[in-house]
């Protein structure tokens, strides 16, 4: 098969801090690596600065970090401690966290301890997303802001902000365009080559990545030979940045055609209105959009887009993959599953280290999970 | 006339027995007097109907775990602290059954002075899940299995599936309204979900800041108050009376200045209270039911007995060796741990993390001034402050009354399922090692001793005291011989 997806985007995923960044770097700019969905990445991608969503690939182990932060604590965040205490995470000049959940907190509080970057700053993040706790995070972005141009000594105004929004909002476009292809009876892109691509984009400055869009984009267009499927999957659930985990469950016979994921389509590509102030635009985009079970008031929201998503892409199933010890994902993963089979969709609840492991498991689960629905 | 030792001994042991008969009798009069107000058909209809109403009725079992081998004034201050517990719980049923309209559940980091203020009933929903393990240590078991048999992780914190078990298995009371917050962990923030799904009923969440010693955090957290209080005013019949808010205030303001009081005076060597008198007084009248006179009563008590040992130059613990903190949530499910403690090694328990906040004074001058008093109440509660902000509101109380107290080790009680303090053991061995300090981290879940068994914990604390602390057993007994 003639598969758009060229060899040196994968090659992105292989490593923390990929050569993009690096050339990047090489020209000046500096790398901020960020944790969560939450950190306002347009924020620290304007001129003169990379964002780099972090990532462990192939991480084999982690006694280091559970010497710090225990077995019980997420394997993304002891996987990044890991790297951080490896040095693989050395070429980052800066880290930019939010206090999203218990796990991240403390992965900045050891991370503090252990390396003390030059840069490390924590966005306290409102739980709600009301005018007050709108107004609270504006002003926390105002000091990230604030605390970028004074360590970097870049500028974060308006027109900056604008610009790296915009760029922002052209990369998301370019892959939305190409995410809906998948509600076509017969994609052109498998959830797995999507979701490097998505991956691919979070983790590489944005300019070089549209261009490499742009070209895959155009490649899609006569390419429909994507592996035969039994059904339409919708993957949901939290930090899943290993594309081989879909590639897994596409071999069952699953195609992934839409997905909830932090590195994925919900809500990651959703754009930034730019309407007025940037830091408030950017404030409200990420306050209200990026709807992660860490957020108190918005349970309702979150299944609503679920549901109307599946309806859309003509999922036949939903699989939910929480991370284990996610405590926002583990206890909302049970009335998840419940409104989504209430309304209709057999759902698939599997439990996740984050490293790619238990492969056969997950084959057998699918296979399961695809027979138990008919397909 | 002269009396030998053995006289007096004797003499005490009669003292010590019949005041434990009397509080026994006490404690036996309050349940059988709730049973004939209640009505014979309706308290059985209600064990029923609340099968988790049982254990109430262990609670002779508890205060003989807690005065059978203590004597004089210490023995009665635990006796004491019982049978304000058994009044609590009483109370709570009676007035959860009296007024279902008023009712409103509140999560247990989210006190309930402002609904009393409100007239409102409140309900701790963890309440049972904190208390009911005290009498009977496998009593939150079957509501464990329940969350788990539906799907709850077995990893989040059994306080927490303790909480959902009862709710799914419908044994918490309906009430009008649930107030909760993003307090103490991400787990039982993410319960109400299915807590509010499950009972169908209104619900108002308060957001605390991440880091919250500014001005701006205390106007944000004032803000989120008033909120609350004109949701509930507009979802349930309560009201905001200022003037019984102020009373409530007032109130806990005489209970706080009292339990300083007690911490000065355990602060003494020997200290004349420890254990259960401190922490179980904190958690019924200073975390589940505070500005209650009877909580005033009950700390003046137990000050009383302080005093009277203090008078003597003696300690609660007849030979206290060692001073300690329980730091985490206390290990509930193994209530005689510091009765063994004390007997084996002469530990002397004298501070507890819930214990131990800084117990702002509430300014009671103005309706924004109490609001202001209670958002720093509640933002610096116990385990809020902890598990919330850096991690240097964690280790800075630790060390702190590390010296304060002026205690010989820290015991960390090290719930499996707490993983926001479990992530900070690295460093809490590390800078225990830096400052010289005998650190022992319990392992142990709070709720659940199919994890790990009294006798466990018991075996962590002998050998931590024979190997690292050199401690000689008092009670001629040796490891594992108890």
């Amino acid at each position: 098969m003639n598969r758009p997806l060229e060899q040196d985007i994968r090659e992105l995923l292989d490593v923390s801090v990929n050569r993009l960044v690096e050339e990047a770097q090489a020209s000046g700019a500096k790398a901020i690596g960020y944790t969560c969905s939450y950190v306002p990445e347009p924020l620290i991608g304007v001129a003169g600065l990379v964002p780099v969503r972090l990532r462990a690939p192939g991480v084999a182990g982690t006694p280091l970090a559970d010497t710090y932060l225990s077995s019980v604590i997420c394997p993304y965040t002891r996987s990044l401690l890991e790297f951080a205490l490896d040095g693989k995470l050395n070429p980052l000049d800066g880290w930019v966290h939010a206090g999203s959940c218990d796990h991240l907190r403390r992965f900045y509080d050891n991370l503090e301890y252990l390396v003390k970057p030059d840069f490390n700053h924590i966005i306290d993040l409102p739980h709600k997303s009301g005018a007050e706790a709108l107004q609270w995070f504006v002003d926390e972005l105002k000091q990230l802001a604030l605390g970028l141009e004074r360590h970097f000594g870049v500028e974060v105004g308006d027109q900056q902000l604008s610009d790296a929004i915009n760029t922002h909002n052209q990369c998301v476009d370019l892959l939305t365009s190409i995410g809906e292809l998948r509600k076509s009876n017969a994609p052109p892109i498998t959830g797995t080559e999507f979701h490097t691509l998505v991956t691919a984009s979070s983790v590489s400055p944005k300019k070089g990545m549209i261009k490499r869009i742009e070209k895959i984009k155009a490649t899609l267009a006569g390419s429909q030979d994507i592996p035969k499927h039994r059904a339409r999957l919708m993957l949901a659930g939290s930090q899943l940045d290993d594309p081989g985990y879909i590639g897994v469950i596409e071999s069952m016979g699953g195609l992934v055609v839409a997905d909830r994921l932090c590195f994925g389509t919900i809500s990651g590509l959703d754009r930034i209105e730019l309407n007025g102030d940037p830091i408030t635009a950017l404030a409200r985009h990420y306050l209200t959009k990026a709807s992660c079970p860490r957020m108190m008031e918005n349970f309702r929201d979150r299944v609503k887009t679920l549901i109307t998503t599946a309806k859309e892409y003509r999922v036949d199933g939903v699989v939910v993959q929480v991370m284990k010890f996610c405590d926002c994902w583990g206890v909302e993963a049970n009335p998840l599953v419940k409104a989504l089979r209430d309304a209709g969709f057999p759902v698939l609840r599997v439990e996740r280290e984050y490293s790619l492991t238990g492969e056969e498991q997950l084959k057998t689960r699918i296979q399961a999970f695809l027979e138990s629905i008919g397909k | 006339m002269k009396v030998s030792v053995n006289e007096r001994g004797m003499v005490s042991r009669i003292s010590d027995s019949a005041m434990r008969a009397t509080y026994q009798a006490g404690n036996w009069m309050k349940l059988g007097l709730f049973g004939i107000r209640n009505g014979p058909v309706a308290t059985l209809a209600d064990l029923k109907k609340y099968p988790w109403m049982r254990n109430i009725f262990q609670s002779g079992k508890l205060l003989h775990t807690m005065t059978g081998t203590r004597t004089g004034p210490y023995a009665k201050a635990n006796a004491i602290v019982i049978s304000d517990i058994v009044t609590s719980i009483l109370d709570m049923i009676r007035d959860m059954k009296k007024n279902p309209d008023t009712l409103v559940l509140h999560e247990d980091l989210v006190p309930p002075e402002i609904l009393y203020g409100m007239g409102l009933t409140p309900w701790m929903t963890e309440f049972l899940g904190l208390a009911l393990p005290l009498v009977n240590n496998t009593s939150m078991e079957p509501y464990i299995d329940a969350a788990e048999n539906d799907g709850i992780p077995p990893d989040i914190c059994s306080l927490v599936k303790s909480t959902i078990g009862l709710v799914l298995r419908n044994e918490l009371p309906k009430p009008r309204a649930i107030v909760s917050s993003n307090m103490p962990c991400d787990g039982g923030m993410s319960s109400y979900t299915l807590i509010e799904k499950q009972l169908g009923v209104p619900i108002f969440r308060l957001d605390i800041p991440f880091d919250f010693y500014n001005e701006r955090a205390i106007t944000y957290f004032v803000g989120e108050l008033k909120r609350m209080i004109a949701w509930l005013e507009e979802t349930t019949p309560g009201r905001m009376d200022w003037d019984r808010m102020r009373e409530v205030c007032e109130e806990r303001n005489r209970f706080v200045e009292l339990e300083v009081e007690l911490w000065d005076l355990v602060r003494q060597k020997p200290a004349p209270m420890a254990g259960e008198p401190i922490y179980l007084s904190h958690l019924i009248y200073g975390i589940c039911n505070p500005g209650r006179q009877r909580g005033t009563r009950m700390m003046e008590r137990v000050i009383e007995c302080a005093k009277e040992l203090q008078k003597k130059g003696a300690g609660a613990i007849p030979n206290e060796k060692y001073r300690v903190v329980l730091w985490n949530p206390p290990t509930v499910v193994f209530p005689d741990l510091f009765v063994w403690a004390e007997q084996a090694y002469g530990v002397s328990m004298v501070m507890d993390m819930l214990t131990y906040n800084r117990h702002p004074f509430i300014d009671t001058s103005s309706p924004d001034s109490m609001l202001r008093g209670m958002a720093q109440v509640i933002m610096q509660g116990p385990m809020a402050r902890h598990t919330r902000g850096p991690a240097e509101n964690f280790f800075g109380d630790l060390f702190n009354l590390y010296e304060q107290f002026d205690l010989d080790m820290i015991w960390m009680a090290g719930h499996i399922g707490c993983k926001n303090t479990q992530a900070l053991n690295g460093m809490l061995r590390e800078k225990c090692r830096e400052r010289n300090i005998p650190l022992l981290i319990i392992d142990y879940d709070l709720s659940d001793t199919r994890v790990v068994s009294p006798d466990d914990i018991r075996r962590q604390i002998e050998q931590f005291m024979e190997t690292v602390m050199k401690a000689e057993r008092l009670d001629g007994k040796g490891a594992g011989n108890d």
